[in-house]
């Protein structure tokens, strides 16, 4: 062996243990941690026990509830133990290698671990209606941003986790919710518009009530604002009762957006007058503009109506107050009154980004002309459903790997052998690169990665034929393998990019299933290139380094 | 110099046994009162129902008549565990899809003890559209592709070739659908889309060796070296459409409902692909040749 061969042997080596470490997090064992609610019973306690023990997860008790560790930990594992009795907070811990390779865990799609997809559309019809007037595309896109701002605003309320809500074309939005039990809570909670309205601050009661978190936060999980409205309201209430809020007044939170999660989240206590100052469909139109000074600012105009009670708002008394805008009992934004308008069109203005202005011009929009959505497309799977579909891609797919195994090694013997050694790094190669992805793993997704188990067997036989050839002309093994990988590369090459075509064809064809079926094809067919060309050519090498080979057996 | 099989001899027989088979499927499809379509492209609802104990998908089919449903009931998965797939499709445009999968739910609530929910899917005639026009659309920007890049790579007789033996096989694939009653759905498209990348794998290798002998060979004539060329990839395009059809039957036995239709549509387009290889692409190109007289 030369040199040259061993680096090539320890390159290999170290590409298969990383992808190995790679795969960890979606097959290996994982930890959730489990806790307690306080005034949770033993019996509650127990339930919860046999409930894990019977699933053959490994739990272990601490104070505040359990470490539950074993295979098969999922999101919809997780939203199921939320929604148990006398549980607070259910964590699954991130593996170590998806801390330490950015490795991440794959997902099962909806089909295979339960849940609920919907696809929604703005009701534009009776928009149109309402206005007397077609929608223009532009529009349309407009109102379809406005009720993906308002969906992000309430997703949460389903204490659904990863939750994903994203655009599809620009008309529809889906949304997905895994381990979702109860459809119809969800789809009449997204279905109602949203409720928009501007109410002045307190100043003075809202620095007490900061002050008062900032002292109490520690008593809440991890130190922060717990996400469930009903716990937030426990803590409303008694910061509300420890600063001595006056009875005109209540607390609320203000809400801000993560810029990596795209969640909304609670950022700190807010104290409101109760009385509602200007109703949101006292607004009439509201776009992004520009102030005096060029910076983003967002413009409104309000109705005739809205106009005069927008003049008592702003008067004199009231300069140097903030206006909180709030929807569905979340403050989103409050702008500081600082002159009084009463021609019905004012701006607000602050250092905004782009995205802040538009968000926020957004939900103006939704309290001028609230959006009603149509669910257009659902599709719920129950959890068991999604197990049956899990059981028989793993029996397909042992089936279909078993099979070609055994025909190739029929059929080609020890080259055959070698060909399906090749087949396993194959498939620990595409696991890899689908968890390193953070791939969300389908049932058309299961077919597409059977199927490649057949095809990427084809670069192995285009080569073996090619070799068969030339050992029948007469060239020695050494010869017949250099020959036999050269001549058949442009053939693999040529095959796989035209199949790659058609796989990136299919991911651009909208829905979810379908796109991870095109995602397996185009991973399983680069995998078998690398393992093909690099790893099998280096094996057939050694092989005829062998000065006793007369004749490789292909 | 070993056996050549002259395969392009056969080619009038085996195009006129491509027209009979088309003919066939069209006409079956026709009298089957056309394709099948399903929900995801016409707009409707698809219900996994677990029942009970027994139940004969009659006695449901008649229970939904009685609401004025008309749906399609399936046994779906094995006969012991009682789940059917209980399919209506949108008939009328406006009516809510939404709607008629609350009147089924409740429907057979009433009419069936205890029966389980186990998927339910609803889609609206809307989105229908929708897909249906990104179908055709994907399906148009595939040709393009395709062509350009082998265009790129081949000239323009194996090119054609090529997309001359894709059409038949799509073709084939689609009117095998009709043919089968099997119900239109996306993953169909995908399988359809995958048989179009197949067919067109399987006959590059083809063209790829022709490329090459045309040098080795080159006094020979074009048809002979069309024929040495399929001959001396024979063994190859036979083992690979093998090993891929081990999957495609895998999935056929093992998969359920859409998963196992997917395998069977997979299946017609991976004979119809092999063959397409040798008796449709090679004669294109014989043609193109002959035609332009080179």
């Amino acid at each position: 062996m030369t040199r040259g061969m061993i680096y090539k042997a320890m390159f290999i080596m170290a590409i298969l243990v990383f992808a190995v470490l790679l795969i960890l997090p979606t097959v290996g064992k994982r930890e959730m941690s489990v806790i307690f609610e306080k005034d949770a019973t033993t019996e509650q306690i127990a339930d919860l026990e046999k409930h894990f023990a019977s699933s053959g997860l490994l739990v272990v008790r601490s104070d505040a509830g359990f470490s539950v560790s074993g295979y098969g930990i999922n999101d919809a594992v997780m939203n199921e133990v939320k929604i148990i009795p006398g549980v607070k907070e259910v964590r699954i811990i991130p593996h170590w290698s998806e801390k330490a390779l950015l490795a991440k865990k794959m997902n099962l799609g909806l089909d295979l671990q339960g849940g609920m997809n919907l696809v929604m559309r703005a009701d534009f019809e009776s928009i149109e209606h309402k206005q007397d007037k077609k929608l223009t595309d532009s529009e349309k896109m407009d109102i379809t941003q406005q009720a993906l701002e308002l969906l992000r605003n309430r997703i949460d309320k389903f204490g659904v986790s990863e939750p994903s809500i994203r655009p599809r074309g620009a008309e529809a939005i889906e949304i997905q919710l895994p381990g979702v039990k109860d459809p119809m809570s969800v789809k009449k909670a997204i279905g109602t518009t949203g409720r928009v309205e501007y109410r002045l601050v307190d100043d003075e009661y809202t620095r007490l009530a900061g002050q008062w978190l900032a002292g109490n936060i520690q008593r809440f999980k991890d130190g922060k604002i717990p996400e469930n409205p009903e716990e937030q309201y426990t803590i409303l209430n008694e910061a509300a009762k420890a600063i001595g809020l006056p009875a005109r007044s209540e607390l609320l939170f203000f809400y801000e957006r993560d810029e990596n999660t795209k969640k909304i989240l609670p950022s700190y206590p807010i104290a409101l007058e109760k009385e509602v100052a200007l109703a949101g469909n006292d607004i009439s139109k509201a776009w992004v503009g520009h102030d005096e000074y060029g910076r983003l600012s967002v413009h409104f105009t309000t109705t005739p109506d809205g106009a005069s009670k927008f003049a008592t708002v702003t008067s004199t008394k009231n300069h140097g107050r903030k206006l909180a805008i709030i929807i569905d009992e979340k403050v989103r934004s409050a702008p500081q009154v600082n002159v009084q308008i009463t021609t019905g069109q004012a701006l607000i203005q602050g250092d905004f980004t782009l995205e802040e202005v538009n968000t926020l011009a957004r939900i103006i929009k939704e309290g001028a002309l609230p959006v009603n959505l149509v669910i257009i497309e659902e599709r719920t799977v129950g959890p068991s459903l999604g197990q049956d579909a899990i059981d028989a891609g793993i029996k397909a797919t042992i089936l279909a790997f078993s099979v070609v195994m055994i025909f190739m090694v029929a059929y080609y013997k020890l080259s055959g052998f070698i060909a399906s050694i090749g087949l396993i790094l194959n498939i620990i190669c595409q696991l890899a690169l689908l968890s390193w992805l953070g791939f969300t793993l389908t049932l058309p997704g299961i077919a597409g990665f059977i199927l490649t188990l057949g095809m990427a067997v084809d670069s192995n036989v285009l080569i073996y034929e090619r070799i068969r050839e030339e050992q029948r002309s007469g060239k020695s093994p050494r010869i017949a393998v250099v020959n036999g990988f050269d001549r058949a590369f442009w053939a693999i090459v040529d095959s796989n990019i035209t199949t790659l075509i058609a796989a990136f064809v299919l991911s651009q064809f909208g829905t979810g299933p379908i796109k991870g079926f095109a995602v397996t094809l185009s991973i399983g067919l680069i995998s078998s290139l690398f393992v093909v060309l690099y790893v099998t050519r280096y094996v057939f090498e050694i092989l005829s380094l062998s000065k006793n080979l007369k004749k490789l057996s292909v | 110099m070993e056996r050549v099989i002259d395969f392009l001899r056969y080619r009038w027989i085996a195009i006129g046994l491509s027209f009979a088979v088309i003919t066939l499927f069209a006409v079956t499809t026709y009298m089957r009162g056309g394709f099948a379509w399903g929900i995801d492209f016409i707009g409707g609802v698809k219900l996994t129902v677990q029942f009970d104990g027994r139940t004969d998908p009659g006695d449901v089919r008649k229970e939904l008549e009685k609401h004025g449903i008309k749906a399609d009931v399936q046994q779906y998965g094995r006969e012991e565990l009682n789940e059917f797939i209980v399919s209506s499709k949108l008939l009328e445009r406006g009516e809510s899809s939404e709607k008629s999968a609350e009147t089924i739910k409740s429907s057979l609530d009433a009419a069936f003890p205890k029966i389980k929910i186990l998927a339910t899917e609803t889609v609206g005639p809307a989105v229908g559209d929708f897909l249906k026009k990104s179908a055709v659309k994907l399906m148009l920007i595939a040709v393009a592709l395709m062509g350009l890049y082998l265009a790129f790579r081949f000239e323009l007789k194996y090119s054609a070739g090529v997309m001359v033996a894709v059409v038949h096989d799509v073709v084939m694939a689609f009117l095998f659908c009709g043919f089968m009653g099997v119900e239109i759905n996306v993953p169909i498209v995908a399988a359809i889309l995958t048989i179009f990348g197949y067919s067109v794998n399987d006959t590059i290798v083809i063209f790829d060796r022709v490329r090459e002998n045309l040098t080795i060979h080159a006094k020979s004539a074009f048809g002979q070296i069309l024929n040495i060329s399929v001959t001396q990839t024979l063994a190859r395009t036979f083992i690979t459409s093998l090993t891929v059809l081990f999957c495609v039957l895998s999935l056929y036995v093992i998969g359920e409902g859409t998963i196992s239709d997917f395998a069977l549509v997979m299946l017609a387009g991976l004979i119809s692909g092999t063959y397409s290889t040798i008796y449709i692409a090679a004669p294109v190109v014989l043609w193109w040749h002959k035609a332009r007289g080179e």
